[in-house]
């Protein structure tokens, strides 16, 4: 019976079962951990429904033979050895982000590293949920993982041995490469989308979309920084690390503490938590009116402010023009004490007649009103003259990421100190390229890399998007992100708990190092995900620093 | 919790010590388990390779079965965790599934508990709003956080990641549990006297009208 005996010494000390268990009851009672739980988890994302196939119900007993085999090839088998890093590109709430070159095939890709660290939260929920769900998500318009390889690391037993745990050295997900990000690309410097551009990236958003929710599917997480473009004009759906699934008939109890604050739609800031794929067509919403109108339409700086913005465009909500808003758990905290009439036609009036109209049915306040991706996709809009283009036939950039512009602004930075610039010479140094030795630096590295890029090297290889605030609001502190840090400081809070809806202020202050929530918080929105040191971020603005990361951190 | 977690107490012997707050769940995993772990060491006993049966849940197993039952451990886990009833249900159906995608494995004496351990605590992680970290379930399960670590790991290469369950999915496993516990409740019954017929309907018509109550509260916490 006894299958195994005590063949390797080291299992003897692992099995903790031969301390008689009883041992774990005293430590049950003299530990206090009843309290409450560490993490004060994610709103569960249940049993989905879905695509499964109704598995016929067979038990576990039968002999070898008997059983079904298995599929596919088993993730993990392969190794990251495989693959040859290339270069960091991004730094998110659960590990870095490279380049790297598969050496069999020479295909570029990217590795995301899934943090394991955290020893007590063990795989994090965040991965679990976005390998989960990307594993039943084939489309063009959605990012597609194509495996998970493994690293044994360095670690060795007494004997000098690898211990065999070959998960030791990290747990990486491996990504289509993509070039850029939306929100980055837009950020360029001179960058102006054409009509047939906007187009052809709303489009294909909104295709990506459809397909999701069609799957049941929310994102809940659309935004500019999550939408992937590669060099041929393709846009891809990333960072589900917040997805989950939903069902039409079990409508209930998801978490209200979802979505990046610009793009949260207002049953959420409200406090429902009853929503399904209208919160992402929101999101869809600000993204579109954010191309048209070349800059974020609703930077609230906390959730009272989100909410104030929203009603000032989109005027107040009342039972008229959406029916059960009363009875939403925070209505009444936040309904506003004057009506507000909806101003949106007359705000963006300059812009297309069919644009406009498409963005009214998307910013609804009423979800149940809110269009469908389905039906945004019948849009007059997209059937008109000028016509989406061909993803192909759009520009192609240089590649730039988060992180590197990131890198390359602290390098500047690191240059302009050592040139002891004046204070009032350095604004204008934002603004500048990079001095002749980096863009040198930075454009070899990058020919080495990517030997056909096509892109013309060094080009706009200065300050990345972040750094070119051609278009930033009127004040110079201002900033496409939030001040005060973090947006989503405040998931780190348990919903309801201290009081009001929403934590006090201080509590989403969480600016510069980022990340600070990842033990505690829930973990995907503790985005703080600055690179720790480099996360000050080039403009002298420390509380800055978190939200770059967190904006940007396609790959999380 | 599920309502009928109190309804209904006679049926198992193995649990007849146990708390009157456990969920109904629990004695029937508890059974079906019991039960496939016999056979299955009967089968690795009687086969010549007995011994490479389960060798793909190595990673599973301890020195020797842990002096703990089935029924006392699960009702540890969910007494401490306190984790959804509809985590067992979901924990047992990842053990399914890492069963058939392993064939050749068995669930034996030697790596149920760690089995269990794990698969909870996954489903707990996926399911439930508030879960308790890893750390937490090692203490609980009577393993090391390193060791649950890397057995969660081990479980999700296994499984392929594969943890989606449909509410079709799991409301066929709610209905097999359901089934087994009647049919072995029947045959004991048979087995013991003719002159308890009376109670083999009893404990059908009971079970019966737990059995929705029991899906539809599970998946009704759940699902949503």
């Amino acid at each position: 019976m006894p299958v195994k005996q005590s063949k390797h010494k080291s299992r003897l000390k692992e099995n903790v079962f031969t301390l008689p268990f009883f041992s774990c009851q005293s430590i049950i009672t003299y530990t206090p951990f009843l309290s409450a739980p560490q993490n004060p988890k994610f709103p569960f994302d249940s049993i989905s429904v879905s695509q499964e196939q109704p598995a016929a119900v067979s038990m576990a007993i039968a002999a070898p033979g008997q059983l079904n085999t298995t599929e596919s090839p088993t993730w993990g088998s392969r190794s990251v050895d495989c693959f040859e890093k290339l270069e960091q590109i991004g730094e998110g709430t659960y590990g870095q982000v490279y380049m790297a070159r598969e050496i069999k095939t020479g295909e570029i890709v990217a590795l995301k590293k899934i943090r394991m660290d955290n020893e007590r939260e063990g795989f994090p929920i965040t991965a679990i949920r976005e390998i989960k769900i990307l594993k039943k998500l084939h489309h063009e318009n959605v990012i597609k993982l194509k495996e998970i390889v493994t690293s044994s690391g360095p670690e060795k037993d007494e004997q000098g041995r690898p211990d065999g745990n070959k998960y030791k050295g990290g747990i990486y997900m491996v990504f289509e490469y993509m070039d850029h990000d939306l929100t980055g690309l837009a950020d360029r410097p001179g960058m102006r989308f054409t009509v047939p551009q906007i187009k052809c990236y709303m489009r294909q958003l909104l295709t990506g979309l459809h397909y999701c929710h069609v799957n049941q599917v929310l994102h809940r997480d659309i935004k500019g920084s999550n939408l992937l473009i590669d060099n041929e004009g393709n846009l891809k759906l990333a960072d589900f690390g917040l997805a989950r699934s939903f069902s039409n008939d079990h409508n209930g109890n998801l978490t209200n503490r979802v979505i990046t604050l610009w793009y949260r739609p207002p049953e959420l800031l409200l406090g429902t938590t009853k929503y399904g794929p209208a919160v992402d067509m929101w999101s869809v919403g600000c993204i579109f009116a954010e191309l048209l109108h070349g800059k974020p339409i609703f930077p609230g700086k906390d959730e009272p402010e989100q909410l104030s913005k929203i009603f000032d465009l989109c005027g107040a909500p009342d039972e008229n023009n959406w029916p059960g808003v009363s009875k939403i758990p925070w209505y009444n905290n936040f309904k506003p004490t004057r009506p507000l009439k909806r101003r949106l036609r007359e705000t963006y009036r300059h812009f297309d007649r069919h644009a406009l109209e498409l963005l009214e049915k998307m910013l609804t306040l009423d979800p149940s009103q809110r269009i469908s991706a389905k039906d945004a996709l019948d849009a007059e809009y997209f059937w008109i003259d000028p016509l989406p283009c061909d993803p192909k036939s759009l520009p192609k950039y240089e590649a730039s990421h988060e992180f590197q512009t990131k890198k390359k602004r602290q390098q500047q930075r690191q240059h302009d100190e050592a040139m002891k610039r004046q204070k009032t010479h350095h604004q204008q140094q934002q603004h500048s390229r990079l001095p002749p030795t980096m863009q040198q630096q930075s454009g070899q590295a990058h020919g080495q890399m990517r030997p056909n890029a096509p892109m013309q090297l060094g080009a706009g290889g200065g300050p990345g998007h972040h750094y070119g605030k051609a278009r930033a609001g009127p004040s110079s502190g201002s900033n496409r992100y939030p001040q005060g840090g973090n947006p989503s400081g405040g998931y780190n809070h348990p919903p309801n708990r201290g009081g009001g809806p929403y934590p006090p202020p201080q509590a989403y202050g969480r600016g510069g190092g980022g990340n600070s929530g990842y033990a505690v918080g829930p973990p995907n929105y503790s985005q703080g995900g600055g690179s720790g040191a480099g996360s000050g971020g080039g403009r002298g603005n420390a509380p800055m620093g978190g939200n770059r990361g967190q904006q940007y951190n396609n790959w999380q | 919790m599920l309502a009928i977690s109190d309804v209904d107490q006679n049926p198992l012997p193995e649990n007849t010590e146990s708390d009157s707050a456990t969920p109904r769940v629990l004695s029937i995993l508890s059974l079906v388990l019991e039960r496939m772990v016999t056979r299955n060491e009967m089968l690795s006993l009687n086969s010549e390779g007995g011994r490479r049966l389960g060798k793909n849940l190595e990673v599973f197993h301890g020195v020797r079965p842990p002096a703990i039952t089935i029924p006392k451990y699960l009702d540890r886990i969910y007494k401490y965790t306190n984790c959804s009833p509809a985590c067992f249900v979901v924990g047992y159906i990842y053990i399914d599934r890492l069963v058939h995608r392993h064939p050749g494995s068995l669930v034996v004496s030697l790596n149920v508990h760690r089995l269990l351990v794990t698969s909870i605590m996954l489903a707990a992680k996926i399911l439930d709003d508030e879960h308790y970290n890893n750390a937490f379930y090692a203490r609980v399960g009577g393993v090391t956080n390193v060791e649950l670590n890397r057995l969660e790991v081990e479980f999700l290469f296994m499984l392929d990641f594969d943890l989606t369950v449909t509410s079709r999915v799991f409301e066929s496993y709610c209905l097999y549990l359901e089934r087994e516990m009647l049919m072995w409740n029947g045959t004991k019954v048979h087995n013991e006297s003719g002159t308890r017929t009376n109670a083999i309907e009893d404990i059908a018509e009971i079970s019966v009208e737990d059995m929705e109550s029991f899906s539809s509260s599970i998946s009704n916490g759940v699902l949503a």
